[in-house]
């Protein structure tokens, strides 16, 4: 199987390598996998995963996302490789003043798809979310939960090779985190896309087999 | 109440700069029309023993337009009004030939003086008069508020420029969440922008538009009462289609230039 993520001797820092977050960490993950990113708060579980779509440069080492290397990569190319990344918020960063299924269908829109796939595929994202019925409320007007369906219809719409969520379920009751990590597994399993979960806590009742990275100090071990 | 203040924060500094367009625009076709009446209403006095026809006049110069004969006869009578016939005859005989030399267009003093040289090197020529200070003295006046004017309005638009740019920043901030997570999705910087675009076009015809009427009701209304001579002889050269043409492609390439400074300037730049 390809590598989807590699990573080797990979160093992230803010303020110009002053505050170093990981140091120098070496692991792969491949093409289908489901992955659990845990460790203590301030551990760098998020930055972690903020360097897979690009938002933070690797400070040294090598992080090649879908054989892109993402200390090199030019900013056309980097937005070119977020078209095909789902990515999946604690806070569900939908866009307020655009209805869910105009959110839904963000990603199709940039690439720019016609109306008539984006509406096709918002039908069908909105139903597999359960959320037919809201298409056209905007997001201030759904439960916390919803929005966060919403969030992860979004991530799928464009059938990516690789999802990233961060917290996705931090601030959603039981019920709602049950739909959302259903929707994920689903993900995986089913599109054989690569999912990365940076969370707390591992859901008590998983269906699918994943690997279990924690993070602490700077290194990342995998729990075997 | 705040977006109709938000709009007027960019609609304003536009117009700023629009009028200070138009104004140049309406001072050139002035400056341009006083020239055109001075070069019509102009001409070099030439007086020479031999007569001098338009094509020896072109052949020193292609500046001259053309060349007129002053009638000999008349310049005669008013000298020997007093005097008998017999005086007008010899003064006649020996009186040179007078011509008004015509220009093909409005001519610096340092060129009229060089015309002067060339129409002096004819053969015959006994003066040439180019009647230079007077020429000059009102066109001077005129090209220096020309400069002043063109000064006024660079420093009005690179004010301008700033709050236009500053009120952008204001609007990008107003969507900055939006622009953020569009990004982060992979929006290009045209398709991200393209609300501030959008708003930025509408302002920009607005004010276009508010010029236009001011500057049409001035034409219409204002001036045509006033009591200033100047304003009412050059009315017709206030507006016209054309400017309406100019200050919308000017306010459209503000605005495009200033959204594209906003948005390169609001781009995430990551870390390392």
């Amino acid at each position: 199987m390809a590598s989807v993520i590699s990573a080797e001797n990979l160093t992230l820092a803010y303020e110009k390598g002053k505050n170093i977050i990981i140091n120098g960490v070496t692991f792969s993950i491949e093409q289908g996998e489901f992955v659990f990113i845990t460790g203590p708060s301030g551990s760098g579980k998020s930055t972690l995963l903020k360097s897979m779509y690009g938002q933070i440069k690797p400070h040294d080492g090598l992080l090649s996302i879908g054989g892109l290397d993402m200390k090199k990569i030019k900013k056309a190319q980097l937005l070119q490789l977020r078209r095909n990344i789902g990515i999946i918020f604690q806070d569900y960063k939908l866009i307020n003043e655009w209805t869910v299924e105009k959110n839904v269908v963000l990603p199709l829109i940039i690439t720019g798809y016609s109306l008539d796939v984006q509406k096709v595929q918002a039908e069908k994202l909105l139903s597999h979310v359960k959320l037919s019925e809201y298409a056209n409320k905007y997001p201030l007007e759904l439960s916390g939960g919803e929005q966060q369906r919403v969030g992860v219809a979004r991530a799928l719409s464009k059938n990516p090779f690789l999802i990233l969520a961060d917290e996705p379920t931090g601030n959603l009751d039981e019920f709602s985190s049950g739909v959302v990590w259903d929707l994920l597994e689903n993900a995986c399993d089913q599109l054989n896309a690569t999912v990365i979960v940076v969370t707390h806590k591992i859901p008590s009742i998983f269906n699918i087999a994943y690997r279990h990275f924690i993070i602490e100090n700077g290194g990342v071990h995998e729990v075997h | 109440m705040k977006s109709i203040k938000d709009h007027l924060m960019f609609i304003l500094p536009l117009m700023a700069m629009l009028i200070g367009i138009e104004f140049i625009l309406i001072f050139n076709r002035v400056t341009t029309n006083y020239e055109q009446k001075l070069k019509d209403e102009y001409a070099i006095l030439v007086v020479s023993k031999k007569e001098i026809t338009t094509p020896i006049a072109r052949g020193v110069s292609d500046k001259i337009d053309s060349i007129e004969v002053m009638n000999r006869e008349d310049i005669a009578k008013e000298v020997t009004s007093d005097m008998q016939d017999t005086a007008m005859v010899a003064i006649l005989k020996d009186l040179p030939f007078f011509y008004r030399v015509h220009l093909t267009s409005y001519l610096s003093l340092d060129e009229l003086k060089d015309v002067q040289k060339q129409l002096k090197s004819i053969d015959g020529t006994l003066n040439v008069e180019i009647f230079g200070e007077n020429y000059h003295s009102k066109h001077t006046m005129f090209r220096l508020v020309k400069i002043i004017l063109n000064i006024f309005v660079i420093m009005l638009f690179i004010v301008s420029i700033f709050l236009v740019i500053k009120q952008m920043e204001v609007w990008q901030l107003a969507h900055k969440s939006r622009m953020l997570i569009m990004e982060i999705f992979g929006a290009p910087i045209m398709l991200r922008s393209g609300i501030l675009f959008k708003i930025a076009f509408i302002d920009a015809i607005i004010a276009t538009i508010l010029n236009i009427v001011i500057f049409i009701y001035i034409k219409s209304t204002w001036s045509t009462s006033t009591d200033i001579d100047f304003i009412r002889d050059n009315q017709h050269l206030l507006i016209n289609v054309s400017d309406f043409v100019i200050m919308l492609f000017t306010a459209i390439v503000i605005v495009s230039i200033s959204v594209f400074i906003v948005a390169v300037k609001s781009s995430e730049v990551p870390e390392g």
